[in-house]
């Protein structure tokens, strides 16, 4: 087990390396800093002092070390256009991504996994087939025109539900959150929703297949033999089985969401991190780009961690030094 | 009647007749992009037809062109028809180059790995792997971000975030067959290592790859579509879908909903087709569920 | 037919007229159809059959758990006079596991791999009775103990994978006999299994169902096992039973012509290197003149394929950081699997050789390093003095002298290639045969296992298990080789068609002076077409001689007691000896 840890902790190494040297050379490297930080009419000495005072003139491994350097102290340096430091502005707006994400996720299991494994369970029955439509439909429907719909129906045509920003917001240890005022829960469900859908499909998709395969099983034919009812075979056989695949892509998704968030926050205009990335993009704000890549990076490799470790807890299997 | 594997194949097929539907659907729409300008009433890039007094007209709208614009046009007086027709080109053109040269490059990598073996078999599915779990989006973005925006660009960003897929599922495929007795038959004639390889097991781990290449070009059209919509896909003088669809919004809160609408209407029709057919093929190759 | 009831105590299940039918694209498939039986309390009831009989399907049909879109049709079904046949699900999950219990083949398949044993049984013990979480511990820990499972209170916390085959077997048995029930349902228990395991749990099944006063069906294709077992036999044909009746009078003196041929089939019936049947399903057309060179081939009976002290040892190679762990002390070592320990062993020309070992004895690795499909670790295989595979770092095959036929025919045939394409790949590459040549090449090996000249063009899937056997037996031979390795070539093979198959390999064996290394489990099998025999156990031969020899006076503790594991039928009278 422990051999197994310290191997995933040197893989992750490795990954935060070579993602720091292609976020540095594709982001600084490639593009040129120099023509976005000063004005085209600048002098030569002007020029030549920014170039010393960034360290560009020094060679590219040497750039690179004292970027690490940098960032291995904490500091990502300033952003462009909000003018403070990017860690601070990246921690601001990381509990608004956070807690769309969350809910999203945990929507798209809560609710995605029982009416999947319902349709697996039953998988020529009417319901199962119009589950199924709507996952097939979820899977396809691109975010960006589902998010466009839910604000045409809810928004604009209907007028019951607010279709822009986080809302009222409670401070809670020093930060905000929309959920606990009826506002800000008003102003979370149409995003939750819209970041949901695919999850919510995948779900379905994944139970369905996974309890439909399983129903066919020996497994839970021997289970009935020994007169289990249904609902036991269900709950204690099928769902304990289908945990281990659908953990594993629960932890995937959690890191895709995040990304996908970047869509449901620019239509919805929620003030997270999706929202600042796509800005920084258009607005070539490079200390931005670089942080939340690396932010991002380490975010995976984290849960990349704990969903093997949750995958070893689950699969008995993986436990070694038992037997 | 022959009896082929692939004619048993499209017997089961056929039973399910969403999935007959689905893809017949898939075909005329891929038809309908092909020939597009033969079917289309106006050729939507050409500026010197667009005038700009029939602009963001409802659909059924006569225009100056004396024809009729049967899902209206946009704010450019561009026939939403063409423009959609035009825009499934583009997207379909993107999705289908992209997934292609990834699977291919996914194909060799994943057989080559479950061949070979050892070494460079856990480093290269350990790099798929790490790939697979970073989000396709970011992926483009971070590519979009360096490179700057363009048709290139783009499919380059669609061919890493795709390749992944294939690699992994060629390498499943192709690991599982290995295993089989009909390989070590073949070994044991002996033929050579690329006889076995391209001869028997390429062909039988290609269906599943099949499956994986029509959910890729699915997802691979509706990437595009987002990244587009996000204003970092493709320029605008090359509107795909998601642009049109980008450029609607701002009147959709206006009422024009035909703008954005029925773009993303087309697109979605073409990618659940696409995903159907994917399912259908999907559950027909699945073991588990035949007794 | 002579259905005799036997008993006058009132049967605990009877069943009349059952049939049971799934419909397909086609119309029914009638699986069952028309069966009636009755079991007294306490009886053992042997049901036999080959695949797809409805042997299986009547067991489900009796527990009520047959898969979707199969139906009962007709018939009735009687459990100490109540019918079971049209009962609300609810109650008949009241009788599942509480009255009638069942046990599968496959137990690596039936237990749950992600709960422990206790849990399961717990699960179990709550299906028909509230229970608190420290008695259920107690009644699992009993319910172990009872099947003989050693250390119990240890062995209730393991989870599946940490048991072999047999004590998962015996775990599933305990859960079925937890509310002792009136009858069990064993569908093939033992068949996934050793003969050593298989004997061992025959025996305590026995000893249980005595015990315990329980009504049992075993479902089997084995006669020998359930003659060993069964007071009555019923043999199953085609959805009917065709015959019923005492076990000893059935297998003595079968009434229907069928159980007849059944019995006719079974090699421990039949004098060593007789054919089967009497000779019944040999085809008559001589294989094609063999154009490879046959010059310097040494004479009959002088050593040929030698194996040299060979050693096969699976590793998996550890990564950098998992080899830094291990030095240090934080990982344990890998472990590294010998399948074969140094094993020297010689066929001669033109005999065959049997190589008879448990699973995980290393007898199919050896095979495959003889017919050179994986390479040695160390030591050499040659044939005629020539190694099999080449040297160095890609170690090849190089010769094609050696070939091989696998057990499992559904696997072995590449399903996307016709059967002429089949045959003629390996000829055509290495130019045994033109293009020209090739398809009269394919019809007249068709033709030599007993196959329609015709279905060259044809494709695996459309053939049966044992002519697919046919045809990858037509493709090593047409590679014109003087040495065959059969990896368990009649293994999975319905008895019937397992003995077309050993006509087969003795006639073609004679008519082309073969060599076979016959790797096989089945010792009857093995006793049939075997000149000289060798055991082999966890990687090491443990005794090699003549078959004869071995069978009759085994030296080796290991071989004796495989050699009395072996079920035996009751010797009989009307069988092909009578000819």
């Amino acid at each position: 087990m422990l051999g197994f840890i310290l191997q995933r902790l040197w893989q992750a190494l490795i990954v935060v390396i070579a993602m720091s040297a292609l976020v540095f050379c594709g982001v600084y490297a490639v593009g040129n800093p120099i023509d976005v930080l000063i004005s085209p009419d600048a002098t030569q000495d002007i020029r030549a002092a920014v170039i010393a005072q960034y360290g560009l003139d020094q060679p590219l491994w040497h750039q690179y070390l004292s970027f690490v350097g940098r960032i291995l102290q904490g500091d990502f340096g300033r952003s462009f256009v909000y003018n403070m430091p990017v860690s601070e502005l990246i921690l601001s707006r990381l509990p608004a991504t956070l807690e769309l994400t969350l809910a999203a996720v945990l929507f798209a299991s809560l609710v995605g996994i029982p009416i999947g494994m319902y349709a697996g369970y039953k998988p020529h029955s009417p319901i199962s087939r119009a589950i199924m439509a709507i996952s097939i439909l979820g899977f396809s429907v691109p975010t960006f025109w589902f998010g466009l719909m839910l604000i045409m129906v809810f928004a604009v045509q209907c007028g019951c539900m607010p279709a822009g920003g986080r809302g009222e917001t409670v401070s809670l240890f020093g930060v905000d959150f929309s959920f606990l005022t009826g506002d800000g829960l008003a102003h979370l469900v149409l995003p939750a929703l819209n970041l949901a859908l695919f999850k919510f499909s995948l779900m379905i998709r994944l139970a369905r297949a996974g309890t439909r395969e399983l129903m066919l099983s020996d497994t839970v034919k021997f289970a009935r033999a020994a007169g289990l009812s249904e609902f036991t075979v269900l709950s204690r056989h099928v769902l304990r089985l289908i945990s281990i695949p659908l953990v594993t892509v629960f932890g995937l998704e959690l890191g895709s969401t995040l990304a996908f968030a970047v869509v449901t926050e620019t239509i919805f205009s929620w003030p997270g991190l999706g929202k600042l990335i796509i800005d920084s993009i258009t607005s070539l704000d490079r200390p931005v780009m670089v942080a939340y890549l690396m932010f991002v990076a380490l975010l995976f490799i984290v849960i990349n961690l704990l969903v093997d470790l949750a995958y070893a807890a689950l699969d008995p299997r993986l436990r070694k030094g038992r037997a | 009647m022959r009896d082929t594997p692939l004619s048993r194949f499209l017997v089961e097929f056929r039973r399910n007749k969403v999935a007959v539907a689905a893809a017949l659907l898939v075909f005329v729409i891929v038809l309908i992009a092909l020939i597009a300008p033969l079917v289309t009433p106006q050729n939507p890039y050409d500026l010197a037809h667009l005038v700009l007094r029939d602009a963001r007209r409802p659909p059924g709208y006569i225009g100056t062109g004396r024809y009729t614009h049967w899902l209206g046009t946009d704010s450019q007086g561009r026939d939403l028809l063409s423009a959609i027709i035009y825009g499934l080109r583009i997207s379909l053109q993107m999705g289908i180059i992209a997934s292609g040269i990834a699977l291919v490059i996914g194909a060799i990598v994943g057989c080559a790995a479950a061949y070979i073996g050892g070494r460079f078999e856990s480093l290269a599915m350990r790099i798929v792997d790490l790939q697979l779990s970073f989000p396709a989006i970011l992926l483009a973005f971070v590519i979009a971000a360096i490179l700057g925006q363009g048709r290139y660009q783009l499919i380059l960003a669609l061919i890493f975030a795709q390749y992944a897929y294939f690699a992994r599922t060629a390498h499943g495929a192709a690991a599982a067959e290995r295993q089989k007795d009909y390989v070590e038959a073949a070994l044991s004639i002996p033929l050579s290592s690329w006889r076995v390889v391209l001869a028997h097991i390429l062909p039988n781990a290609l269906p599943p790859l099949i499956v994986v290449a029509t959910v890729q070009v699915a997802s691979a059209i509706s990437l595009e579509a987002t990244l587009s919509f996000l204003g970092v896909g493709l320029p605008p003088t090359e509107p795909s879908l998601g642009m049109l669809i980008a450029n609607g919004f701002q009147y959709l809160l206006s009422g024009r909903y035909w703008i954005s609408i029925y773009p993303g209407l087309a697109l979605i029709i073409f990618i659940v087709s696409l995903n159907l057919v994917g399912d259908q093929i999907r559950d027909q190759l699945n073991p588990r569920l035949r007794r | 037919m002579t259905d005799i009831v036997t008993r006058s105590a009132a049967p605990l299940l009877e069943v009349t007229d059952l049939r049971t039918w799934f419909p397909s694209g086609r119309g029914e498939v009638k699986a069952v159809d028309g069966v009636s039986f009755s079991i007294a309390p306490g009886e053992v009831l042997g049901l036999v059959g080959e695949s797809g009989s409805g042997k299986s399907i009547t067991g489900f049909s009796i527990i009520g758990l047959i898969d979707d879109p199969g139906r009962i049709v007709e018939g009735s079904i009687k459990l100490e006079g109540r019918e079971l046949v049209g009962l609300p699900s609810h109650d008949l999950r009241a009788i599942r596991g509480k009255t009638i219990s069942m046990v599968f083949q496959d137990p690596m398949m039936t237990l749950n791999p992600v709960l422990s044993i206790g849990t399961q049984i717990k699960l179990a013990l709550e299906a028909h009775e509230t229970i608190d979480a420290a008695d259920a511990r107690q009644r699992a820990i009993t319910a172990v103990a009872q099947v003989r499972i050693a250390e119990p209170e240890r062995k209730v916390d393991f989870f599946p994978h940490q048991f072999s085959g047999g004590m998962r077997q015996r775990v599933a048995i305990a859960i079925a006999l937890l509310h002792r029930p009136k009858l069990i349902i064993c569908d093939e228990p033992t068949t996934a299994l050793d003969v050593s395991i298989q004997a061992e749990i025959l025996a305590e099944m026995k000893e249980l169902v005595s015990e315990l006063g329980t009504a049992l069906i075993w479902i089997s294709h084995d006669l020998a096992i359930v003659s060993s077992i069964a007071d009555r036999v019923a043999v199953m044909k085609s959805g009917n039973i065709v015959e019923i009746g005492p076990a000893l009078g059935v297998l003595t003196r079968p009434q229907h012509e069928y159980t007849r041929a059944l019995l006719d089939a079974l090699p421990s019936r039949a004098k060593p290197g007789q054919l089967l049947l009497r000779g019944s399903g040999i085809a008559d057309a001589p294989p094609p003149p063999r154009k490879s060179a046959t010059a310097n081939l040494p004479a009959l009976g002088s050593p040929y394929l030698v194996i040299d002290n060979a050693v096969k040892r699976f590793e998996k190679p550890a990564g950098l950081f998992r080899n830094l762990a291990i030095k240090s002390g934080l990982s344990q070592p890998l472990t590294v699997v010998q399948a074969v320990a140094g094993v020297s062993l010689t066929v001669r020309r033109g005999e065959v050789l049997g190589l008879v070992g448990e699973s995980g004895s290393g007898k199919s690795t050896l095979g495959r390093m003889a017919a050179g499909i994986i390479v040695p670790t160390s030591g050499t295989i040659r044939l005629n003095g020539q190694p099999v595979m080449s040297t160095g770092r890609a170690p090849k095959k190089i010769t094609t002298r050696v070939q091989t036929i696998f057990q499992d025919p559904f696997s072995s045939l590449n399903g996307r290639m016709r059967i002429g394409d089949i045959i003629t790949e390996g000829p055509l590459a290495h130019r045994l045969v033109n293009r020209a040549e090739a398809p009269d090449y394919v019809r007249q090996w068709l033709a030599a296992v007993g196959l329609d000249p015709t279905f060259a063009n044809r494709f695996p899937h459309q053939f049966s298990g044992g002519q697919r056997q046919r045809i990858a037996i037509a493709r090593a031979l047409a590679m014109q080789p003087d040495v065959i390795v059969c990896d368990e070539p009649v293994a999975s093979l319905d008895v019937s068609i397992q003995a077309q198959i050993i006509n087969l390999l003795i006639r073609l064996r004679a008519e082309l002076d073969l060599s076979l290394l016959f790797i096989s489990h089945d010792l009857s099998v093995v006793r049939h077409l075997c000149d000289r025999v060798a055991i082999m156990y966890q990687g090491l031969i443990v005794e090699e001689g003549l078959a004869a020899a071995i069978y009759d006076n085994p030296q080796h503790d290991y071989t004796a007691r495989l050699l009395a594991a072996v079920p035996v039928l009751p010797q009989g009278t009307e069988t092909t000896a009578a000819e």
